[in-house]
């Protein structure tokens, strides 16, 4: 009865979304104010609908209602009930029903939060997410449906949730990924609309700046949490593996890193206009490619979903008519563009030019490796893979410029900067890194170039970014203490200082990780100790234990430094009955400085075990990294000039026809010595 | 260039991109077309794995549908299949190994081969011995004639000793009935005396 309902409502919101699509878009053309109004509640509707739908497939899962397909594929009886709620999402139709549940979520968030921006522009938005959402409804519906019953003949149990998705990481990680992936469907209805209404001016851009920046947050911590998950629920040690799913998580995160950046010269400098655009557009359409990639079967990963060409037909059609729509209408509007802003060789906006150019380079990169064995199959050349070795050298390349641009733009002034001004900053911040690079180097026993140019340039980026807070300060107007000039600094600079640091602990803890873990695949037997760095491992034993759904061999190890005990570890090596499927649950011991790792591996004669043990420095400043960039971003949404009242005080400076670019200087000028 | 066309460059891109994606769609990726369908099974001569004194040739085919597996104990989604191979092998039908270890090199390797059996002994113990016996292939030789590119794989010979399918990953019950029965029943089609065969043995086999 419930999952009727949710089938019920899924249709409902289907006829909402249509109308969504098309009357506001109607009212905008015809300047027509109640066909207009209906955009904001038509938008409420859709997301009450589709909460309803949500919530009756979780109902289902908790109450075991194996008459659903889905359901008895995802879940079992004795599956624990907080694994019963997430396992919602763990199959190919309810992720899917999720999806298009937190794009109703920004539907509804854009249609709330945008007090200031006109009801015309807000109306396209609407539509444009509206036109979005029927293509992902319909295809619910038509190919992928959740609700889909099995009755009269329906199985006693559940063939329960796969074992890899039994675990605190899954639970997370995908809404948080989702989150972001469509959260850049936000910018992109921005710029769809700012195409339709031909105002392609900065305006577009400063509005869609903090969903911008708050979807992009979510996807770094979606990003970080996967690999997180992957590095201690796969038992392999690797934190990231190049697997065509995570690749195509990470290329929206590089567009939209690239956009957000791009955002910044759009509203200050309004240059770049079309560019913008057309990152705006990219980010949303690498999220879409990526979820084709997922869920039609093209290629091979651990997180593909059941392989069905109708379903990958959908999606590829989807995808013909949404980007190759959008980039038709681009093409139309963005060619008529002129851009007037004038900079410089040497200016920020050249800086952020760079940025933008090495990101897009580094998409395209991943773009090939991820798609390249399937062209080359499809030409006729046979299979071929490609692995690690050639992403990591490629983003080896690139991120040298990449980090060079990203300590000296901060530094450099808009439109123009003398580099004269700059040469002793730069010189010191170089010294310093390089002495940084040095010092951490030596520490370690081994020499290696890689690790000191990584470390150098991470402390590259962190002296820039010091020395930048410093010239800001350095200037203070007078009768000021230092304090209150850096109380003055507003946050969306605080959110770049976050965000630059961020990267630069990220790119630390991958230098050390990289260059020093140490790994060793051995025999043990019951109480001989093994060396690994610092840390004598004691092997106490194996224990059985029995868990709800699963059965496992416990090994029992003991971690000396020096002789003084400091840690237990206890992995696990799980065999989950109902799928008949082996698991391996690393223990780890994680300090600030290095993680200790160990996996079971397969029990051999006589009671002793095959293990993996790794030693890894650093490890955590990877995910630390990620997460002080999404504190950057947080500072940066909440900035003031992104909040209804100054919104609603700029629009109304752009309506007046006052708005030229000499009005808008004052503003301009104050924000970029910030 | 117009200023239009430039402007035309990332529609156009996106438009051959998705020729291929629509082409990758229609081509099942961990499918290879292998070259060895239709084609004898490539001749070898090695020993049994638990006995080295027996030799097994290509005469192990003759009069008998066989299917070759080919997997190792450090092969975990072997050790998945395993079970139902064992089902499979208790309606009748017939399996062998072709084994090779990774660490099992008679120059180079480190293991030995009394090692090698008693773990294999110990895994069939574990998750079923699906096998009539298991052949051992040395220096891997057979296994690069056949092209396997890892474990599991399985080759089903008809009895005149030719590959009539290659299948990679491991057998379940969904690859069965889509997969292999076809064939299978082609081949009984074939050679009329075989499913007679494998009905006395499918029945003997629900007697136990």
């Amino acid at each position: 009865m419930i999952a009727e309902l949710g089938n019920v409502t899924l249709v409902i919101a289907l006829v909402l979304s249509i109308l969504l699509a098309i009357y506001p878009l109607w009212g905008a053309q015809t300047n027509n104010p109640t066909l207009m109004s209906l955009a904001r509640p038509l938008a409420i509707g859709l997301f009450v609908f589709t909460l309803i739908a949500y919530i009756a497939l979780t109902h289902s899962f908790i109450v075991d209602d194996f008459s659903l397909s889905y359901v008895a594929q995802n879940s079992n009886s004795k599956l624990p009930i907080y694994y019963k709620i997430t396992a919602v999402w763990g199959g190919h139709e309810g992720s899917f029903l999720l999806w298009v549940l937190i794009f109703a979520i920004w539907t509804v968030a854009v249609a709330l939060f945008s007090n200031g921006i006109p009801e015309k522009m807000l109306a396209r938005v609407l539509s444009v997410l509206g036109m979005v959402s029927i293509s992902f409804y319909l295809f619910m519906l038509i190919t992928s449906n959740p609700f889909d019953s099995m009755l009269p003949f329906f199985p006693v149990d559940g063939r329960d949730l796969n074992p890899l998705l039994q675990d605190f990481g899954m639970i997370i990680h995908p809404p948080m990924l989702y989150m972001g992936y469509v959260g850049f469907s936000v910018a992109f209805a921005f710029a769809i609309a700012a195409l339709i209404g031909g105002q392609l001016d900065s305006t577009w851009a400063r509005w869609s700046r903090p969903w911008t920046i708050a979807a992009w947050a979510f996807l770094t911590l979606g990003l970080a949490l996967g690999s997180w998950w992957a590095y201690y629920e796969l038992g392999w040690g690797g934190w990231w593996f190049w697997d065509p799913v995570e690749n195509a998580a990470f290329m929206p995160w590089l567009a939209g890193t690239a956009l957000m950046h791009s955002l910044a010269v759009t509203e200050k400098r309004k240059v770049f206009k079309s560019w913008t655009v057309l990152l705006a557009i990219a980010a949303f359409s690498l999220s879409l490619l990526g979820t084709f990639l997922v869920r039609s079967g093209v290629l091979v990963s651990v997180h593909s979903f059941a392989s069905d060409p109708a379903r990958g037909l959908f999606i590829l059609g989807l995808l013909v008519v949404v980007i190759g729509g959008s980039l038709l209408l681009y093409a139309l509007r963005a060619s008529q563009l002129k851009s007037v802003g004038r900079y410089d060789l040497f200016s920020r906006e050249m800086m952020l030019m760079g940025n933008n150019v090495l990101l897009c380079a580094a998409t395209v990169v991943v773009l090939l490796g991820t798609l390249f064995p399937l062209v080359h199959k499809e030409i006729g050349l046979g299979s071929i893979s490609i692995g690690a070795p050639f992403f990591n050298q490629m983003f080896t390349l690139l991120v040298v410029p990449f980090v060079f641009f990203l300590g000296v733009g901060p530094l450099t002034r808009w439109k123009k900067q003398k580099p004269s001004a700059l040469k002793h900053q730069l010189l010191l911040a170089f010294f310093l890194a390089f002495s940084a690079g040095v010092v951490v180097i030596f520490s370690y026993d081994e020499y290696s170039q890689l690790a000191l140019l990584g470390i150098t340039m991470s402390f590259w980026i962190l002296v820039a970014t010091v020395l930048e807070v410093r010239q800001r300060v350095a200037s203070p107007l007078k009768d000021e203490t230092t304090y209150q000039t850096l109380k003055k600094l507003t946050p969306s600079h605080w959110g770049m200082v976050f965000g630059h640091v961020g990267f630069a602990v990220c790119l630390i803890g991958i230098t050390l990780v990289s260059n020093y873990e140490k790994e060793m695949d051995v025999r043990v037997k019951i109480g001989q100790t093994l060396q690994m760095a610092d840390y004598d491992i004691k092997f106490i034993g194996v224990e059985s234990i029995k868990g709800p759904n699963y059965t496992a061999d416990r090994g029992i190890f003991d971690i000396y430094k020096h002789g003084i005990l400091i840690n237990h570890l206890e992995p696990e090596k799980r065999f989950y009955t109902v799928q008949q499927m082996p698991m391996t649950e690393a223990g780890i011991h994680t300090t600030l400085t290095r993680d200790l790792f160990i996996a079971m591996g397969e029990p051999l004669k006589g009671g002793d075990w095959a293990i993996q043990l790794y030693y890894k420095p650093f490890v955590v400043w990877i995910w630390g990294g990620a997460f002080i960039m999404s504190i950057g971003a947080a500072f940066s949404i909440s900035d003031k000039r992104y909040r209804i009242k100054k919104i609603a005080q700029f629009t109304r400076r752009t309506k007046s026809k006052t708005t030229s670019a000499a009005n808008l200087e004052p503003s301009v000028a104050k924000e970029s010595t910030l | 260039m117009s200023r239009l066309t430039w402007f035309l460059i990332p529609l156009i891109l996106f438009l051959l991109l998705t020729v291929f994606l629509y082409n990758g769609l229609f081509s099942d990726p961990s499918a290879r077309e292998s070259s060895l369908i239709e084609n004898e099974f490539p001749a070898f001569s090695l020993p049994d794995l638990a006995d080295e004194a027996i030799t097994h040739t290509n005469d192990i085919f003759d009069g008998q549908m066989t299917f070759v597996n080919v997997w190792g104990v450090w092969c975990v989604t072997c050790a998945i299949e395993l079970p139902y191979l064992t089902e499979l092998s208790q309606k009748g039908y017939r399996f062998v190994g072709l084994y090779y270890d990774q660490d099992l090199d008679p120059d180079f390797g480190s293991k030995t081969i009394n090692r090698v059996r008693a773990e294999v002994i110990e895994t069939t113990r574990r998750f079923g011995n699906p096998f009539a016996f298991n052949i051992f292939d040395v220096y891997r030789d057979t296994s690069l004639d056949l092209g396997v590119t890892g474990a599991p794989e399985t080759f089903l010979v008809d009895p005149a000793g030719v590959i009539r399918l290659h299948h990679l990953g491991d057998i379940n019950e969904r690859v069965w009935t889509g997969k292999f029965l076809p064939v299978i029943e082609a081949i009984q089609r074939e050679y009329p005396v075989l499913s007679q065969l494998s009905t006395e043995h499918q029945l003997t086999g629900l007697k136990q």
